[in-house]
Order: structure tokens, then sequence, then C-alpha cells
């Protein structure tokens, strides 16, 4: 059995997982459903076996699982890039350590995120816009979209149809892996056909 | 309503090669963006990634700027009864309006306006509905109808015409707008009509009118190609988004020097600061003396367009030429008469200006509490000569924050500044407004001025305030055609109340089955001293549909019928009809025409939206949206107006359109065009080629420089000037919702973002206060000012707000919303913001209902009242929704 500190919500699933609803599979769909402002670190086995993978999307269910960064060496508002969920286009993401608990954050401040650099707007890119101050990225150079980093990528101000997609995060000890992305990827029409 | 908890997809389905692909514009802001729709049956297979698979020819993933699909941006709808997919996304390949395809969240993601009874728009309503037992239940139209007509027809005939209100969209097409407008003003002749936003059937800009300028006389082109652009009451990034990002952006790369008079700093102001423009922060109500006083600026050093003025603004006697008309050929001839407006050319114009010390420089500041250099930088901006004699090319544009702040005074003063600077009738040298709505008003007869029991000192009639008409009891018969009449307006609690007396407290409601029971009911109502409501619409709205209509009837709108309607350049484009109509709604030129033929009018025989149009086309000649040589064109060609607009695709035509000798089509690229160069013949046969095509719209066709007097708006500022711990409450729209968010409150992404109204507040207005950002506020105020009767005007000042404040005309009430707050250092220090129009917490409930006393239209965005906290919203502290994060990140 491995401590893993994952994105918040799991504890309610398990409340209300019967015995078809397996919870890893649940916690995954339902991750923006169930994040809350209180932080939950629980003891999950990980089990994402085949007769989960057969109940959830095919967008939850066959996510490469990645190894990012540890947490012990990330500093606050200091992001390390990375690509996700493949080489493709587009792929480009940025893990940060905001300083402040923010939704779908990992960690025992809650307070790391992951979230890909594409605006889902018109594909500008978003790489170098960070923000420490308002925890947000952008603007878009080509038509000033900006997003709440706190807030599961959320357009604080522009253009874009949807939020960032949000690359979901486990934290197993030291280290943190990319297992998932929320929201489609900017000139993709599936998340896993690159 | 949408969950505010939202999870977005991962997929989505791509069009496939084959599929059918549809011109259409979006249905939202003036800008007007070019869509493609693209529809495909359910029951075929979707396309793939590769150039040989999809619709778009292209490979996935797409390049930036590319034919993307965001999930947000299909749907499923019913087509000829059957299911289609659709992908509507901005047109790729458009030469105008949205180059490159771009779009804005609101027009991006409008797919998800259409009918699917899996989505929140599953409440569209689908059947007329009369109000039984207390209950809206479905009918047939027949029964709906001739319930309505009878009705009506009876109380024009019993309570006269002016007892037959009618309250409607100005925009939602041309085709649906002509013919309202020819069933409430050309038969029935009412004066109790006008518009979603005005309690009056008056100009918006009443100084433009005056002094010769088109509300969209310009191009797109000319606010890019503008040097120096003034900007009163807007953010064009977060109302009329396109605007800015494919216009006005690149002129700010060019170098553009963009100022901004408002009071909140967004997104595009950050943005224009950011590239060496300016945030001018004025205090509500104030933009009048910090124009004046920049134009002081530009007199004192002589920096005015001499060679402009000389050539294009009336002197003493042009002023007056005509038959008795130059200036005073307006609706308020009254006010000119007495020489509050009107003055004899530039000189008299500049004496005026001088001899106001509010004008000076600091204390034109110290009113609007702005730093004093910021005019000066205006001043030079906009009209100081370079070292080589050079002029910057200026152009100003207005819009709500302006007009509505201090409708007649702010756009005097913003067209004399502009008239000064030269602009006006020059490529990048231009006046107008922004714009709101999309301009798809068309009238069909004529408003009935002389019926109004309204009268201006002097001579005028003044179009009625039906507001102030419905409270006084006179309406007896309210129709209310797509806009939610209450929250729009001024005062709207108070304006609430009375349609509970009026209509619910009413002894005589439907207890019946039978239909002349019913229209008996309804009859003695209107009889009583009661109102019977009626209510068009696409969605049940509250509370005009849900409270009070006794009849609603379902209205088929974009994308369920084939449409025309023109843009804030005056381009007029087909918006086709791609999919069914949800139940039995029909569009509102249907439901009015049937109304018509059963109350015994004439001319409503007309079979589809297309003959709608061609007879239509006729009442647009002369006006900036003629069109009827399209359908000149048409005729000669064989096909209908519809068939003929249709080829000009998603770039359509600027109106005004004339045929040339050899029966082509050519648009018109700017109005008061004076560089224009016309060729050696035509236009010739029934073109009309009028006066403001290249000059402007006054009996010379030169500009009226006007005064721009604070003091005839001063006691009305005065008195609504916060008092004690009372702040400034103003309001206006935001970029990712449209309106009242009839489709936004149904779109779960938008509810996320959105999922309740909220006020901006100033970090140090917050702290004495209490008040953090996701905390639940109360706005509120026990001086809510409200016009209590109708008026006739006899002496002078009657109609200032101190004149019927003496005579006891002015009725204080109380009203409160409540709001999340925002605390954020981009709204003025003592001003709080809000949306506009939320429904069901109504900004509009916290402004004067005190119309405008020369123009009629109510002064929005200047209310004042006190906030303080209730308490912890859910969004403080979760992560699910909203976000407290600042607008104006650069």
């Amino acid at each position: 059995m491995t401590t893993v500190y994952r994105n918040p919500g799991l504890d309610l699933e398990r409340g209300t997982a019967g015995g078809e609803h397996a919870p890893c599979a649940m916690s995954r769909r339902h991750f923006l459903l169930t994040s809350g402002a209180t932080t939950f670190t629980t003891m999950v086995v990980l089990n994402a076996g085949t007769a989960l993978a057969q109940k959830a999307p095919a967008r939850v269910a066959v996510f490469e699982r990645k190894f990012i960064a540890r947490l012990s060496e990330l500093e606050v508002d200091v992001p390390v890039d990375f690509t996700y969920p493949d080489e493709g286009a587009y792929a480009e993401s940025m893990l940060v350590k905001l300083g402040v608990p923010a939704g779908g954050g990992i960690g025992p401040d809650r307070d790391v995120v992951a979230f890909n650099y594409t605006c889902t707007h018109q594909g500008g890119p978003l790489q170098e816009t960070y923000r420490g101050a308002t925890k947000s990225l952008g603007p878009c150079p080509l038509h000033l979209s900006t997003y709440d980093l706190t807030r599961h990528g959320i357009l604080i101000s522009g253009q874009a149809y949807q939020s960032l997609p949000q690359v979901l995060l486990e934290l197993e000890g030291d280290e943190i892996y990319a297992v998932g992305i929320f929201g489609l990827i900017f000139g993709r029409y599936d998340n896993l056909k690159g | 309503m949408a969950t505010p908890y939202y999870i977005p997809e991962s997929k989505v389905p791509l069009p496939p090669k084959g599929a059918e692909v549809i011109d259409t514009v979006c249905d939202y802001c003036v800008v007007a963006c070019g869509y493609k729709v693209y529809r495909w049956p359910v029951i075929a297979a979707s396309g793939g990634p590769s150039k040989e698979e999809n619709a778009f020819g292209v490979d996935f993933p797409v390049d930036p700027l590319g034919p993307w699909v965001a999930p947000n941006q299909h749907n499923i709808v019913l087509h000829n009864g059957q299911p289609h997919h659709v992908v509507i996304i901005p047109d790729k390949d458009i030469k105008s309006v949205n180059l490159n395809g771009d779009s804005s969240l609101r027009g991006g993601c409008i797919a998800q306006k259409c009918y699917n009874p899996q989505t929140p728009t599953r409440d569209r309503l689908k059947t007329p509905l009369l109000r039984m037992y207390g209950t809206l239940m479905p009918v047939s139209w027949d029964f709906a109808l001739d319930i309505a007509a009878e009705v009506g027809r009876y109380v024009i005939e019993k309570h006269g015409p002016l007892a037959y209100g009618v309250k409607m969209y100005s925009y939602q097409f041309i085709e649906n707008t002509y013919a309202i407008t020819k069933f409430a003003l050309r038969h029935i002749n009412t004066a109790n009509f006008t518009f979603h936003d005005t309690p009056s059937d008056v100009t918006s800009t009443p100084g433009f009118r005056d002094a010769g300028f088109d509300n969209f006389g310009p191009s797109y082109e000319d606010w890019r190609d503008a040097e120096t652009l003034f900007i009163c009451g807007t953010d064009p990034y977060e109302t009329k988004t396109i605007l800015f990002t494919q216009w006005i952006m690149p002129g700010i790369q060019r170098g553009q020097k963009t100022i901004f008079l408002l009071p909140r700093r967004t997104a595009g102001v950050a943005y224009a600061e950011k590239n060496g423009g300016m945030w001018i922060d004025v205090t509500p109500g104030t933009d009048l003396v910090v124009m004046m006083a920049i134009a002081r600026v530009i007199v004192e050093n002589d920096w005015q367009d001499k060679e402009w003025i000389a050539k294009f603004v009336n002197n003493k006697w042009e002023s007056n030429s005509g038959f008795g008309q130059g200036t005073r050929n307006t609706p308020w001839q009254w006010r000119t008469t007495w020489g509050l407006f009107q003055t004899d050319g530039f000189e008299d114009w500049k004496k005026w200006l001088l001899a106001q010390p509010e004008f000076e420089v600091e204390k034109a500041a110290a009113i609007a509490q702005i730093d004093p250099q910021k005019i000066r930088t205006a001043a030079e901006w906009m009209a100081k000569p370079r070292p080589d004699g050079t002029r910057p090319k200026t152009s100003l544009m207005i819009e709500k924050g302006g007009y509505w702040s201090n409708n007649t005074g702010n756009t005097n003063a913003l067209a004399a500044l502009g008239i000064i600077c030269g602009a006006g009738g020059r490529p990048g040298q231009v006046v107008a407004r922004a714009g709101g709505h999309q301009r798809g008003g068309l009238r069909g007869g004529k408003y009935p001025r002389n019926k109004s029991p309204m009268k201006v000192p002097g001579r005028r009639r003044r179009a009625l305030d039906t507001d102030t008409w419905l409270l006084a009891g006179h309406t007896r018969f309210a129709h209310a055609i797509g806009c939610t009449w209450i929250q729009s307006m001024a005062g709207s609690q108070a304006i609430a109340k009375r349609f509970d007396e009026l209509v619910v407290a009413n002894p005589h409601q439907i207890r019946s089955f039978d239909k002349q029971e019913i229209i008996d009911t309804l009859k003695a109502r209107a009889d009583s001293g009661g109102m019977v409501v009626i209510n068009q619409d696409i969605y049940l709205v509250d509370p005009i549909g849900n409270r009070y209509a006794d009849i609603v009837f379902p209205a088929a709108t974009w994308g369920e019928d084939t449409f025309m309607r023109a843009n804030g350049e005056r381009r007029l484009r087909l918006y086709n009809r791609f999919y069914d109509p949800p139940g039995v709604a029909k569009p509102d030129w249907w439901i009015v025409a049937q109304l018509a033929k059963r109350m015994g009018f004439d001319g409503f025989d007309w079979r589809d939206t297309n003959e709608v149009a061609e007879e239509a086309a006729r009442f647009s000649r002369g006006s900036r949206k003629d069109f009827f040589m399209i359908k000149v064109a048409a005729q000669r060609e064989g096909k209908t107006l519809h068939q003929k607009l249709a080829e000009f695709g998603t770039d359509g035509i600027q109106g005004p359109v004339f045929m040339r000798d050899d029966g082509t089509l050519v648009g018109t690229k700017r109005l008061h065009d004076t560089t224009r160069e016309l060729p050696e013949t035509g236009p010739a046969g029934a073109n009309v080629f009028n006066k403001k095509l290249m000059r402007f719209n006054s009996q010379t066709g030169k500009c009226n420089l006007q005064k721009a007097p604070w003091s005839l708006f001063s006691d009305y500022w005065e008195w609504m000037k916060p008092k004690g711990d009372e702040l400034w409450i103003t309001s206006g729209r935001i970029n990712e919702r449209w309106q009242s968010g009839f489709d936004d409150r149904r779109r779960p992404y938008v509810v996320q973002r959105w999922p309740e109204n909220w006020v901006e507040i100033h970090p140090e207005d917050a702290a004495a206060r209490g008040i953090e950002s996701g905390d639940y506020v109360m706005l509120y105020s026990d001086r809510i000012p409200s016009v209590k009767e109708t008026l006739l005007g006899v002496y002078a000042d009657d109609y200032r707000f101190s004149g019927l404040m003496k005579n006891g005309y002015i009725e204080l009430s109380k009203a409160a919303v409540t709001a999340v707050a925002i605390v954020t250092p981009a709204i003025k220090k003592g001003v709080l913001y809000m949306d506009f129009l939320h429904t069901q917490q109504p900004a509009n409930a916290l402004e004067g209902r005190v119309v405008d006393w020369i123009s009629g239209n109510y002064n929005y965005k200047i209310g004042v009242g006190r906030i303080k906290k209730v308490g912890a919203s859910p969004y403080k502290n979760s992560f699910r929704s909203m976000s407290f994060a600042p607008r104006d990140i650069a």
C-alpha cells in the first residue's frame, strides 16, 4: 500500500460509492464536481485496473501516469514546465506551487496545481505569463484571456470557450505525477489523440 | 437553470466531409461576427482528424487561430424533425468584422443557444400559455390568439389606443421589428410605445442628433486608423469584443493613443495603458465637465482644427437656415429656441466655453475627482498639431456609461469636442456610438408623438414616458415583446410593485374554462382600472411572463427562422434558419400578424419571413441600412430578397446599398464621408443618395457646434451625489455574459463563472465596511427618486429635476438588491459597479427613475446607495465557481 495524496473530493465519493461504483474512477471523472475548499488527505489504494477502465470514460481511463517533479524542490510561484499527456502538439503544460490553497491543489498545503499552456480561445501560447500576485496565467498575447489557477483554471476575463485544461496530479511520497486532464486541449478533438 | 458545477468535455465530434455548411451571424453584440454552421445527421458518421476526413479540410490538431471545435461549440438539434449535429464556429474565411475567424466567448459558444432538451435550454417556451386558476397552462395558438386579440381590440375601442402599451426589443431582426411596429404604430397608432431600453421612444444620443452625426456612421477600420481614440463610457473589450481585438488592438499596436473615460479599469483599458494609452477614472456623471475642460485646453492653446471648422461648422445664419429649421429641427425644439444649446458658430461657442468656470482644468478635475494633468494630456493627444503642422487623426466613441450618465449633456459635449478636433467626416476621424445591440430595427409605422399627452414647455409634444404612464394606471393592456421590461428600467422595484397592484391584485382573474368568460374577465380587469399583460418571448421571463402575463406566446428566434439584420458598421447580412423551433414556437412577425388579422387590420398576410422583408424594404429607403436596392436587384434577377442577400455571405454589404448603372450593388463604407469621390454619373433610378452620405444631418449639411451646459444637469447630479456613507452605484455589462443572461443562465460554464450578480468595490471602501471578496452584500437606498405624474410642462423649469422636486412630482422609495462582493482597485474609490441586468438581482432597482429632462431617456448609470455585509457567500471559500482575481491584468 502506497500513501497517495490525491486531489480533494475523494472523501465524498468514498462515502457514496456503492458496490457498483469504484471510487478511483469516480474521483477523476468528478474531479471538478467534488473538489471543495477543505483539504482532504486520503489514503487510497491506487487500484486502477481493467474493471475500472471499463466504467470510466476514455478521457480519464487511459492517461499515462507521468512523473513531473518533486514536491520538496518546488518554490512558490516558480512554474515547472512539462509536457502532458504526450509529446504532441499543445502538450506543453506547467506545474506551480501557488502558495495558497487551490481547487485541485495537492500537497499538504493543497497549493500545487498544473495546467495546459495553450489558451482555449484560439490557441495562443501562455508560456511566460504566470503571475504570482494574481495566481494567474495570461493575458494571452492573441486576445488577452486570463485564467485563475486557484479555481480550476476558470476564465478571469476574456474570450475562451472553457477553462484552461487542468492536469490532474497525484502525490506519492515526494513525487508528483500527472495522471489525467480535465477539459479539451486546444487544437485537438480528443485529448488522447494529439 | 444550469448548475454552477460544470464538468468540461474532453472530446468533440468533428463535422464530416460533406456536412452542410450554413452561413449565419452571431446573435449577440453590435459587432455581429460571421459564423458558419456545420450540420450533419446524427445517424451519419462524424468526421475524422485528417483533412480528408473532416469538413474543414485541415489536419488535427489545428494551428492556432485554426478551425478548432471546443465542446461548447457543438450541439444536437432537430432539423426537419431529425436529430442533427451542429458545430458552430466563427467563419475562418471572413474578410470583414471578425478577421481571422475571431470570436468572443459569447458568440463563440453560440451553439449552446440552440434548443436541446438535454441541456438547460429545455425550458424554452414551446406552446402558448394561458394563466388559468393562477397557473400558466399550455393552450392552442387559436385559443390564446382569439382571447388576446379580442381583449386588445376591446381595450383600444373602450379606453383608446394609448391604453394599449407595446414594449418591444429594438433589434431582434428587421422582419420582426417591421411587423411589430406596423402593428403598434401604423395600425393601433399608440403613443404608449417604446423599446426595451428606454421609457420613451426617443433617440439614444440627442447631442449627436443636434450636431448632425449619425450614431453608426463609421466603419470598424476607422476605429483602428485613428491615431488618438477617445472612448467615453465603455471598454469595448468587455462589451463588443471583436471591435477591440480585431480593430482597436491593432490600432494600439501601431501606436494609437487610446483614452478611456470611465470609472472602471478592465482588460481593454489595462492593455491600452500598458501600451501608451490613458485611463481617466471619472466619477459617474461628470464626463461632461472633463470633456469640456479638454475642449477648453484645446481652444486656449488654439489647437482646434481651424480648416475643418471653417468648412464644416454652421455659422449663425446657417444654424437658423431652412424653414425655421437648422438646429431647431429637433424633437426638443423648445430648448434650442431658448438658446440653451444653439450657438452662432465656433467663436460664439468658444466664448461660452471660456465663460464657464467649471470647465477650468482644476475645477473640472475636482468635480470629476481625477488628476488634472490627464485633462491636459488628453487635449494634447487629441488636438495638438505636430511640429510639421499635421494634426493627429482623432476619433471619439461613446456608449452607455457615457450617454446614460448625462444623456443630453454628455452626447452634446462629446460631439462638440469631436468637431473642434476635426473628427466626424474622414477616415480615422469619426464620431459615433460603439453600439450595444445589433441594428435590426425597421419601422413599419410612424410614432404618433402628437398623441402623447406629455408636453414640454413651449410647443412640442414629447414621446410618452411609458413607465410613468403605466405607474399612473393608464395602461390597461401591456404587450411585452422580447424584453424584461421591469428590470431593464430604472427604479425597477417600484415598477414591479405597480404591476403587482394592477395585474395580480386585481380581482378579475381567469377562473373559467370558457373562452367567452375568459375574455369577459380580462375585459372586466381593464375596465376596473387593472391591466392585462401579454408577453412574447423565447423563455418564460420573471416576473413579466412568470408572474404577470395572462397570455404567453412562444417565440422562435435566431437560427429558427431566416432573418436580416445590420451591425455597428451598417453591414447587412442574412441569418439563416438551420434548425426547427421548439414545440410550436413561431417568429414574432407571425405572432403579431395573427393578432393583427384577428383585430381587423389588413396587410398582415405574409406567408414567410422573406415576404415581410420585401415589404419592409421600401421603409428602409434613405436610412443608414437602406437595403431597398437589394430587393430591386433581386427582382431583376428573379430571386427573393433573402436569396440575393445570401449571396453576400457572412461579409454582407454595408448600408446604404446602391445600384450601379450596370445593375451591380455597392455598399457604403462610412457615412458623413467628406472625402468620398463620386463617379461622373449615378447613382440614379430608385437609389436614394442623401445628404448624410458625404455631409452631416443638418439643414446645411454642416455640423452644429452646440453648448453642453453642466448647469442643466448638475441639480440632479448634486442631489444624487453620495451623502454620508453612501457610494455611487453604477452598472454595465460583463464580457462573459450577454444582457439579461437569457442564454447565459443556461450555459453551465458561464453560470460557473458568474453564478449571480456581484459588485465591485474599492479596497478602501470595502475595508471601511468590513467587506471581503466573496461576501454577500446588501445594496440599498431609501431615496430612489421616481417621477410620479405624467407631465404637461408650462414653465421653463417644469421638467428640470429641481423643478420637479419643487412642484412635488418626485416620489422617494426604498430599494435593495443583494450581490457577491469583489474587492478590487480596478473600480474607482467611492463607486460600486454591478452587472446591470441580472433578473433576480437587478442593479437598476437602485437607479433613479427620473428621465433626462431634455431627451426622455433614463440616466441609468448614476445610482446611489449604501452597502453592507450580509455574510459569506458559497463562493468565498470554495474553488468551483466565480473568480475574485482582478480583470485588469495586463
